[in-house]
């Protein structure tokens, strides 16, 4: 499916089972999502860590709900299994689309400015070397006999002034790689948003509106 | 805190260009990893908060720390919708580097991001300084504590707990997104960061 | 034809007082190979940005004077046509990519030029076989070395097929193996292709016989000459003799008795390539080791995991305890690294506040603030106090960082080209600083570095970075 559809779609899904209190509808989407990952092959470490994790705020929001919530234990499963919804309906787009096609797809078929699109996929494409980053800036502040935490000024204040560095040096060399803003581009790749995608994001949608105005538990 | 605008060499209005674009996604991307690895604190505090069902606050006292790239790039770099992009991204970061939100992440960033643009909103992109920033922190409380009426079904606690929940994640915002941003800014300020 | 010529051109800084270019008129000749070397700092990469059209859009202020490509003034070229005429490759090889992977950037270079998608697979394939790199087609960027990074932006700018190449340092941190066979590329270019080639290079090693044109710009008058044969000959006759200083040294101790930090069963394999394999190795207490080797061969990775930046396997022991058993704060305070680039050991704004950063928390009280502030004056960095670190020139921001690192007086300190972009005067102060902090205070320094002549006195032993292993030599 389009990437920039399929995101979508989850946003809307997720957006709208944040208002819903519907038990059994959280429970058919974390099912139809897991079920989705599946058929794409995921590794069962990642499945691991994405039930593991969310239990604990899960897990918290069940507790405080059901000892301070007027709306009872219904209510608190719901809170509960919506995280677990929200958490695989994410992994249904993070874990099969890339980041490049998604741009590609908002650039060409979204309108949105390129500049945007490939600017922020630019410093994407950095993350690695901002992890690094982070790690330097914690390290040389320990070689100064100084601690660095989150809340730190210091730690951001050097961050800001790599980001500075790097977003002039990668903006230069995009230029000079011809890159020119709000200039039109031609497309090697070329994403559509096919009749196929249309039918999927609305039969699903609907499918979803139908679920939560039958299924009320 | 003085309340007066002594904030900044860089008294223009900044622009989409390229480059603006490149620096507010490497600022949200720093957030995002140097807040990713508390992830494990709020844990640790959503355990020990758990048993007595007051989980929800480990949430309001970090919620500060994620919705500061929101201030920060709004705050350096001075256009409308710069708040906006800078926290839903610091979200998204989140979300790619397989935080425990899930979808979540992008919806609160979504969220998150009108909070804090608000605030520059309502000052008019004209003036950047404590006034222009408590704004944008009042509206960034608001704006997702509204949400997590719905979303985390805070509407369903009674309202002393409620108090609580906004005063804590005010005092967080006003620390992290307020002084914390105040903060940083000024170093970058005293050190011309921005006179390239 | 191209010639580019620059006229009347003159810039300086903002807030500056001298004019890093003063007054150039010079013209780089078509289908020509230009060298344009000087010292690092003296305002290459400033000329070259202007000839690449990313000046003055990317800097505060404009310059005077002209710059033509043929008859056009550059500045009535539209921006969208700059990158059919001139394209750039950068120092940094990190920081010039737009997307993941080889193939995107390139595909993403070609539909910013506006190329028909049809004809884009012929395109890439002759650019990445021109530059020997078909293999790395879907590699992601990030995971390659400096050099194989480096060939890159040589393919994107083959596939751009600009008349004009313009080239900032782009060897300073890769292999000698891709430094070769970039410079032949570019000459192939040339004679092949019709290229005007003009690289920016300090290091003047092996474009003797490749280049067409030498031209010197002077850190004195900030003017540009261009060199006669006998001049150039002497250029290169100079650098040559600094390459080695030919001294006598001791082989270190076959025991461990004198050492502080041991490598054992040491590898060190970034992005699964093997660097470094070290079964048995030390560094001795209280002496100044030297570490040499070629560029991109992985002397700063062999620092990055000495200071816990990178992982590796094995075991570094310091003073017989694993380091990885040590505290973070308390490992750097007793290994550590004077970083190449300053600025990333500057944690405050201005000069006092660094000092006074390093005086409160330094690890011993060895230095008096007296001999500190007559270090700083030798240095000619006195009465600096209130300026911002940032603001410093490149050499001040080197000699303040090394004095805030002997305040710190850690007993090892690594030093990662600690001379680079100073001046002789200066060289000859800081090694005698160090000895002073070896001898008088037991520091064990570990120094890399490219810059040899002057460290005769300091250096005790040398050890040699070659075939994926660190030895020890008998002459440096």
């Amino acid at each position: 499916m389009n990437p920039g559809m399929k995101l979508l779609l989850v946003v809307l899904i997720a957006l709208e089972i944040s208002f819903t209190q519907s038990l059994i509808v959280n429970v058919i989407l974390i099912a139809v999502s897991f079920a989705y990952v599946m058929v794409k092959r995921m590794n069962f470490k990642t499945l691991f860590l994405l039930v593991f994790w969310p239990l604990f705020p899960a897990l918290g929001l069940f507790v405080s709900q059901w000892l301070y919530g007027s709306a009872g234990i219904h209510f608190a499963w719901v809170l509960f299994t919506r995280i677990y919804a929200y958490v695989f309906l994410g992994a249904t787009f993070t874990l099969t689309s890339s980041i490049t096609d998604l741009s590609l797809t908002l650039e060409q078929d979204f309108r949105l400015p390129s500049k945007f699109a490939y600017g922020v996929l630019a410093a994407f494409n950095l993350m690695p070397k901002i992890r690094e980053e982070v790690q330097i800036i914690k390290t040389s502040a320990l070689m100064r006999g100084e601690v660095f935490h989150v809340w730190s000024p210091r730690l951001y204040f050097k961050a800001i002034l790599s980001s500075i560095q790097w977003s002039q040096n990668l903006a230069e060399a995009m230029t000079s790689h011809g890159f020119v803003e709000d200039e039109p581009r031609t497309h090697y790749k070329v994403i559509r948003i096919t009749a196929l995608d249309w039918t999927v994001f609305i039969v699903l949608l609907i499918a979803v509106q139908v679920m939560l105005f039958l299924i009320r538990y | 805190m003085e309340n007066k605008t002594q904030t900044s060499n860089h008294q223009h209005q900044s622009k989409w260009t390229l480059r603006n674009i490149i620096l507010i996604a490497l600022i949200a991307i720093f957030c995002g990893i140097i807040f990713w690895g508390i992830g494990f604190l709020y844990t640790a505090l959503t355990v020990a908060l758990t048993p007595i069902g007051a989980a929800p606050f480990a949430n309001d006292i970090l919620m500060g720390l994620w919705c500061m790239a929101g201030p920060l790039t709004g705050f350096l770099i001075r256009t409308a919708g710069s708040a906006f992009l800078g926290e839903f991204l610091g979200a998204a970061v989140e979300v790619f580097l397989g935080g425990q939100w899930g979808a979540g992440a992008f919806i609160s960033g979504l969220v998150q991001g009108v909070g804090s643009e608000l605030g520059f909103t309502l000052t008019g992109y004209k003036r950047y300084d404590w006034v222009s920033l408590n704004a944008s922190i009042l509206t960034t409380v608001i704006v997702t504590f509204a949400w997590d009426m719905y979303k985390n079904g805070y509407n369903k606690f009674a309202l002393p707990l409620l108090i609580g929940l906004f005063v804590t994640r005010y005092i967080s915002t006003f620390i992290f997104g307020g002084i914390l941003t105040k903060m940083i800014v000024k170093l970058l300020d005293r050190s011309n960061a921005f006179s390239l | 034809m191209t010639d580019v010529s620059i006229t009347d051109f003159t810039y300086q800084y903002p807030k500056s007082e001298t004019k890093v270019l003063n007054n150039l008129n010079l013209t780089f000749k078509h289908n020509h190979f230009s060298l344009l070397s000087g010292p690092s700092g003296s305002g290459k990469s400033t000329l070259l940005y202007f000839i690449a059209g990313l000046y003055p859009r990317f800097i505060g202020n404009d310059a005077t004077g002209t710059i033509k490509f043929g008859q056009t003034n550059l500045k009535d070229i539209p921006l969208n046509q700059i990158s059919r005429q001139v394209a750039m490759m950068f120092q940094n090889p990190n920081q010039q990519f737009a997307m993941d992977t080889v193939i995107h950037e390139m595909t993403f270079v070609l539909e910013n030029i506006r190329t028909e998608p049809a004809k884009m697979d012929a395109i890439i394939d002759q650019a990445l076989t021109f530059c020997g790199i078909q293999q790395l087609k879907s590699r992601i960027i990030n995971t390659l070395s400096g050099g194989e990074k480096q060939r890159v932006a040589l393919a994107c700018i083959v596939a751009m097929d600009t008349p004009v190449i313009v080239l900032d340092e782009p060897f300073a941190s890769i292999d000698p193996g891709s430094r070769i066979d970039l410079i032949h590329k570019l000459k192939e270019l040339q004679e092949k292709h019709g290229k005007t080639i003009i690289l920016a290079d300090h290091d003047l090693g092996n474009y003797q016989g490749i280049i067409d044109e030498f031209y010197y710009l002077d850190p004195k008058s900030h003017r540009i000459n261009l060199l006669n044969q006998q001049e150039a000959q002497h250029f290169f006759d100079n650098f040559e003799s600094t390459q080695t200083i030919n001294k006598q040294l001791n082989l270190p101790p076959k025991t461990d008795a004198q050492s502080i930090l041991k490598l054992r069963d040491f590898k060190l394999s970034p992005h699964d390539s093997l660097l470094l394999k070290l079964d048995h190795f030390n560094f001795y207490k209280q002496k100044t080791t030297l570490i040499t080797g070629a560029n991109g061969i992985g002397k700063s990775t062999l620092f990055n995991a000495l200071t816990k930046l990178l992982p590796y396997t094995g075991t570094i022991l310091y003073t017989d305890k694993n380091i990885k058993k040590i505290k973070p704060l308390n490992y750097a305070k007793n290994v550590t690294l004077l970083f190449q680039d300053a600025e990333n050991q500057f944690l405050n704004v201005t000069v006092k506040e660094e000092l006074d950063l390093s005086f409160a928390n330094r690890f011993n009280q060895d230095y008096t603030h007296e001999q500190v502030e007559q270090m700083l004056t030798k240095l000619d960095m006195q009465g600096r106090d209130d300026q911002v670190v940032y603001s410093l020139s490149e050499g001040q921001k080197k000699k303040l960082q090394i004095v805030e690192m002997l305040i710190m007086n850690p007993p090892v300190l690594l030093l990662d080209e600690p001379f680079k972009g100073l001046d002789y005067k200066s060289l000859r102060l800081i090694t005698g600083f160090l000895e002073t902090a070896k001898t008088k205070y037991g520091q064990t320094q570990i120094v890399i570095s490219h810059q040899l002549s002057g460290l005769e006195d300091l250096i005790d032993y040398h050890a040699h970075f070659e075939n994926q292993n660190l030895t020890y030599q008998g002459v440096i």
